[in-house]
């Protein structure tokens, strides 16, 4: 009763003046109650996490080479024993040794390779899950599989479940944002069935500048205060139009929407702009797009924004069926760097704990060789990792076979995966449906078994 | 099989059944020190009897269902290991049979496995009693039961209700909604005013605005029969296909790609659509030209281009380099696809729900759907030439391309990974080569009739090795030349994987030839049941053993869904028609008449209008008339406190419900403010965002894989899928764009520019007010717009104008 008061004499004040007062301050303190405006349903049991940053590496890394030693591939160098007779996309050789030399690392003494020694220094707040597995061996299919739990194009991915389930907490942003190159697609972040609102939004993290990363971000023609007096003009003819016509949603959830984009041009403009960091925290990440990711990620969590989809790079780059020695060498650093800097810092900040990373790609690289030196796409047993939100840091969580071919240990699938960050969530993964084309549909389907193992 | 798609389904703990008993022989212990743990770790979750829907049937908690088996018979046969598939799956010998599909457990557990059943598979459980070997399996609607189903009764013509305010009704329509509105005590809305009435009426046909002169012209017209006149003039606009066929476009998940390669033609489909929309092709006919145009007899080959319904429809990349099983899921997939936006757009039913199981509500089971499935498995995606051909030669150059298409995509993988035995490998390449070119030069040797055939394929296998689906997706540039004269349909070709070559997998498409599926247990390709052969849904049909004939089927099933269905086919269509002109639908899950749908809200309203529609011929325009006449639409949708506190979500229409314009005809109506609308009809689609494109926004390109950001934004529906309506949202990203877009600039300045050639600056505004919002300004807004320019310019103050809650509501 008092909320609907509230709200009535907001409406009453909003057709009452006609002049050019602006809107900002009574929406500003409508705002300010944090009462979000989205539909959201809440968590199921407290929440471990608030916010997720996925990092995704595209293509498939290989984890032979970064997290999974395998010394058996040394003794059988060049040989294909019968366990390894698992049919991927193409045409394979023997087996072949990963070129990189394997440490232990921190407490926990878990073995990372030379590859990566950032992430090797912050091993103990990750624990890395050696044996997930996922259905199909070809980059499009698998990656919806991680992105959406299905080989189909058609349902919501996992950042549209989480803002659908949980909506967000500052609707100057949105609630899911999506950070890669020259963002293209759309389909591993599209909200499927769930309503448009939760559809992610895909910023280009390869420029520095926001109003380069975000359409229409920026009115090149007027500058704020100009601005604000056009946007005044058009909330004036607003109330009176509202005012004419009679309370209705539409036309009073716009009049808002209009004063939120307002505000968002400069919070985005603030937040998207990672020169505004010290001149140490953006070094400690690197300069590269995918270290803008990471950084802006961090940004984003502090501001409220749930869900945050940093891809490396630009298209399939972890996809190395040849050369994979020299590739790996070429490219682990920057995200070595950027991914371990995110970790520290979001520690540093205290945000680690409710912040859950998840790090990974659509499937691993096989242990026999493809085209001489290179490695061909291992849905049967990766690695992924996960980080802060509370789950168990130094913990080496599964194994695959003595090749690295499939996991056999603990076994982990993209369901698992999936139930376990909304279980951080606080959401019960079969709990969160969407009545749809005649059934519930949930993002596990009928899959899915929260790691309890890994949870703090 | 006991279902390899089964992972973790429903865990549950099951210790009902622990019996204390004490060991008494060594196959006894083995069971409790083995078999029954590993049966509770590994199996319970997918075997047992406390599920709803135990896979494959087979329930291993109790003694009675071991002993039983499942659905493949027992699965242990007592003191014979070698013959029980129970160890046959735990062997991971048979590749079909592999249990526990999360791994294959410890040899040694096995081999308990094996003692145990040699020792006679001694069971000390005691199973409680009444507890069945298995239970029922969860079934849905009975077939008989389904008969009975509201939504698939025939549909007559009812009389009108009586009501208290026999004056109101203009149509039948309103007498059905007045009576409803009385039970409850409402009045309906008075009669909306004529300028709101003439933008209504015009926005819902043709999705533009009216002038200002046209809507003072219609002001000022005080003959009785202005308004239906109006309608009529409307109805007859080539805009009104454009605004309607939008609309289909939506229901028929129309997009013009899928990954690589694009349709590059489907813009043809639409053009179609728009043309057949203008003609009133009868819905009958409309729908059935999409489903078998090409089996129609007499069907004019213009009416061809209506199969790219099927033909542009979302189709997964087959990577030849994949096994046989993953390239079958695949087509599967395809053709579940194909069957959820026939089922849901057509008949409102969602058959695919019975692609691993029999429908759990529905009166739908695995075998109608797998009998569906083989109308699509016998149907292929062709480019089809859009002149005359003879129908040999047509269907030849269909199959010839399909084939070149294949061995050009297989020649380039092994060229490209000849793979460890490339002697082999060079030996195909030879030989698919050398098909080409004979299959080249079969088409080039039809140049004196079909010179453009020939041409067509004779890029194929040229510029090797680069394989065509790693080349980067320019969405900008379709790989083909739209205007070149093909389109994206389909013809009658089974399609058959063959995966015998252990390095490449091949499609293998038998034109002509037409395959029944057999029921595939769970889904799983490799798990085939029982043959579906084609026929239509059983419970819709009024001979359920009646099979299709005639080529895949699709003449047949395009004919039951407008004979046996028929009832349901006219309800399905006029729900969602009289939603798009109320915003609201009847039935409030407009793809879903189904036992998890809704209930109709006006289930005589519903039928009576289904059956007139029937009895009008099908005839979409009819029904657009029937109901624009209605006094319930001519209501006023302001809001009335009265009303809201009876009926909030205005269900029985006391009001017009207002709405926000959807993206296209907000885009359409700014360009057409702004004097800049170019309204080309038809013709290949160009991105919205391209510099200058400023037509209307029908012919923007749709792609599946790269939706346009406007699109997006404005809750475009996901083209992949059949749409069942739209959400129209509010968001900040879509004010963004209102406020700060070049698009909107761009549009505001031509409007500015439009104006700035009157006297002053009061005409000036006016210009703007009239071309924006088909009015003028009352003396405060004029105030407040001079107020405005002491200090901004004309453009900006267009731009005001354009982004205004009234320029986008439609009341």
């Amino acid at each position: 009763m008092n909320e609907e008061l509230t709200r009535r004499a907001w409406i009453q004040s909003l057709c009452g003046g006609f002049g050019t007062v602006g809107l900002l301050g009574m929406l500003a303190s409508e705002e300010a109650r944090g009462a979000p405006i989205s539909h959201y349903l809440g968590p199921h049991f407290p929440a471990k996490a608030k916010h997720v940053i996925f990092l995704f590496m595209t293509g498939g890394p290989s984890h032979l080479d970064m997290f999974d030693p395998k010394p058996a591939l040394t003794k059988y160098q060049g040989q294909r024993p019968d366990a390894v007779n698992l049919r991927t996309e193409r045409r394979t050789g023997g087996l072949m040794p990963s070129p990189f030399e394997f440490k232990k690392h921190g407490q926990s003494g878990i073995e990372v390779s030379e590859l990566l020694p950032q992430i090797g220094s912050t091993i103990d707040d990750i624990c890395v899950i050696r044996s997930m597995y996922t259905f199909n061996p070809t980059h499009g299919p698998a990656r919806n599989l991680i992105h959406s739990g299905t080989i189909l194009a058609t349902r919501p991915t996992l950042g549209a479940w989480v803002t659908y389930g949980l909506g967000t907490e500052n609707e100057n942003l949105p609630g899911f944002v999506v950070l890669a190159p020259r963002p293209g697609g759309g389909e591993l972040w599209h909200s499927g069935f769930l309503p448009a609102e939760y559809q992610g939004v895909a910023f280009d993290d390869s420029v520095a500048e926001p109003e380069k990363m975000i359409k229409y971000l920026r009115n090149t023609a007027l500058d704020p205060e100009a601005q604000r007096q056009q946007l005044d003009a058009v909330q004036a003819l607003n109330r009176k139009y509202l005012n004419s016509f009679g309370e209705d949603t539409f036309l009073e959830g716009r009049i808002k929407a209009m004063e939120a984009a307002y505000r968002m041009q400069f919070e985005a403009s603030d937040v998207f702009d990672v020169r505004k960091e010290p001149e140490g925290i953006r070094a400690e990440y690197g300069e590269t797009p995918f270290a803008n990711g990471c950084l802006l990620a961090r940004r984003l969590v502090e501001k409220g924004v749930r869900y945050v989809h940093v891809f490396f790079g630009e298209g399939q780059v972890w996809d190395d069926h040849k050369e994979i020695s020299k590739n790996l060498r070429d490219r682990c650093p920057d995200m070595d760097q950027a991914a371990a800097a995110l970790i520290r810092d979001l520690k540093r900040r205290g945000l680690l704990d409710e912040t859950l990373v998840v790090w990974g790609g659509e499937f691993g690289r096989t242990p026999v060789s493809e085209s001489g030196d290179g490695r061909d796409h291992d849905p049967y047993g990766y690695t992924m990792w996960m980080a802060g939100g509370g789950i168990k840091g130094g913990l080496a969580y599964g194994a695959t076979d003595e090749f690295g071919f499939k996991a056999v240990e603990n076994r982990v699938s993209i369901h698992d995966l999936h139930a376990t960050i909304l279980h951080q969530l606080g959401v019960d993964h079969e709990k969160l449906t969407y009545r749809y084309a005649g059934r519930d549909f949930r993002l596990t389907d009928v899959f899915g078994e929260v790691v309890k193992d890994v949870l703090v | 099989m006991w279902g390899s798609r089964a992972l973790t389904c429903f865990f549950v703990c099951v210790l009902a059944a622990i019996v204390p008993c004490a060991a008494q022989s060594p196959g006894s212990e083995l069971f409790e020190k083995t078999i029954r743990p590993t049966f509770v770790s590994k199996c319970y979750m997918c075997h047992s009897s406390q599920l709803k829907s135990p896979m494959s049937g087979l329930v291993l908690d109790t003694k009675a269902g071991l002993l039983k088996g499942g659905a493949r018979g027992p699965e242990v046969i007592p003191g014979k290991p070698a013959e029980s598939r129970l160890v046959q799956a735990l062997r991971y010998t048979d590749p079909q049979l592999q249990m526990p599909p999360t791994g294959k457990l410890d040899d040694k557990v096995i081999a308990d496995f094996e003692q145990w059943i040699a020792a006679g598979a001694p069971d000390p459980r005691q199973d409680p009693t009444g507890v069945a070997a298995a239970p029922a399996p969860l079934k849905g609607m009975s077939i008989e039961e389904g008969r009975k189903w509201w939504a698939f009764q025939p549909v007559r013509e009812i009389q009108a209700p009586k009501v208290k305010a026999p004056d109101w009704p203009t149509t039948k329509i309103d007498s059905f909604l007045l009576a409803k509105l009385e039970e409850k005590g409402l009045k309906p809305s008075s009669p909306a005013d004529s300028r709101t009435l003439i933008r209504r009426a015009y926005i819902d046909l043709t999705g533009l605005k009216p002038t200002y002169e046209e809507v003072e012209a219609f002001a000022s017209d005080s003959s009785p029969n202005a308004y239906s006149k109006l309608i009529d003039r409307l109805l007859a606009s080539p805009r009104y296909g454009e605004r309607w066929g939008r609309y289909w476009l939506d229901v028929a998940r129309f997009g013009e790609d899928f990954g690589e390669p694009p349709f590059p033609y489907a813009w043809r489909y639409r053009d179609w659509v728009i043309e057949a929309l203008n003609k009133d092709v009868p819905y009958d006919r409309f729908v059935k030209l999409q489903l078998s145009a090409d089996l129609m007899p007499d069907t004019p080959r213009s009416d061809l281009r209506a199969l790219g319904y099927l033909g542009t429809g979302p189709s997964y990349h087959k990577d030849a380099r994949l096994s046989r099983d993953v390239i079958l899921g695949f087509a599967t997939d395809d053709w579940d696809g194909e069957i959820d936006a026939v089922s849901r757009g057509f008949l409102g039913l969602t058959v695919s729900c019975a692609r691993c199981h029999d429908h759990k509500f529905d009166p739908i089971t695995t075998k109608d759907y797998y009998a569906l499935a083989g109308v699509f498995a016998s149907t292929s995606a062709a480019e089809r030439p859009v002149f005359d051909v003879d129908p040999q030669t047509d269907t030849r150059f269909m199959w010839v391309e399909d084939r070149l298409w294949e061995l050009d995509l297989r020649v380039r993988y092994l060229t490209e990974l000849p793979g460890t035995k490339p002697d082999e490998s060079a030996q195909k390449v030879a030989k698919w080569l050398a098909e080409m070119e004979q299959l080249k030069s079969e088409m080039a040797a039809l140049k004196d009739r079909y010179p453009q055939l020939g041409r067509h394929v004779a890029a194929y296998g040229t510029n090797l090795p680069k394989p065509r689906v790693s080349k980067p997706n320019n969405l900008n540039q379709p790989r083909e030349d739209p205007k070149e004269p093909f389109m994206d349909t389909v013809y009658d070709a089974a399609l058959y994987v063959d995966g015998t070559d252990p390095d490449i997998t091949m499609l293998v498409r038998k034109p002509g030839e037409a395959r029944d599926l057999p029921v595939f247990l769970h889904g799983n390709v490799n798990a085939p049941g029982d043959p579906a052969p084609r026929r239509f849904l059983s419970v819709l049909s009024k001979n359920p053993d009646e099979m299709f004939r005639k080529g895949s089927g699709r003449l047949e099933l395009g004919e039951r869904i407008f004979t046996d269905a028929a009832p349901l086919t006219a309800r399905v269509i006029v729900n969602r028609v009289w939603s798009w002109h109320f915003g609201r639908p009847l039935v409030a899950t407009p793809s879903d008449f189904g036992t998890q749908g809704e209930k109709p809200s006006n289930p005589e309203l519903l039928d009576d209008l289904a059956a007139r529609f029937i009895a009008h011929g099908w005839s979409l325009k009819w029904l657009h008339r029937e109901i624009m006449l209605s006094a319930a639409y001519r209501q006023s949708s302001k809001p009335r406190p009265d009303a809201e506190r009876v009926d909030q979500t205005n269900s029985l229409l006391w009001r017009m419900s207002p709405r926000r314009l959807d993206i296209e005809a907000y885009r359409d109506s700014i360009l057409q403010a702004a004097g800049t609308l170019d309204d080309t009809m038809y013709g290949p689609s160009l991105n919205l965002d391209a510099e200058g494109n400023s037509r209307r926004t029908v012919y923007g390109r749709v792609s599946r894989s790269n939706l346009n950001t406007l699109l997006r934004l404005y809750d475009f529906p996901d083209p992949i899928q059949t749409s069942s309506g739209r959400d129209l949202t509010i968001t900040s990203l879509q004010q963004l764009f209102v406020m700060n877009s070049v698009f909107i600039q761009k549009q505001a300045a031509a409007l500015a520019q439009a104006a700035e050639k009157e006297p002053d600056q009061s005409a000036k505004l006016r210009t703007l007010y009239r071309r924006v919002l088909g009015r003028d300004p009352d003396p405060a807004e004029m105030d407040l717009a001079m107020s405005y320019l002491n200090h901004a310019t004309l453009a900006q103050y267009a731009q005001v104008l354009l982004a205004t809650n009234e320029e986008i509501f439609w009341q």
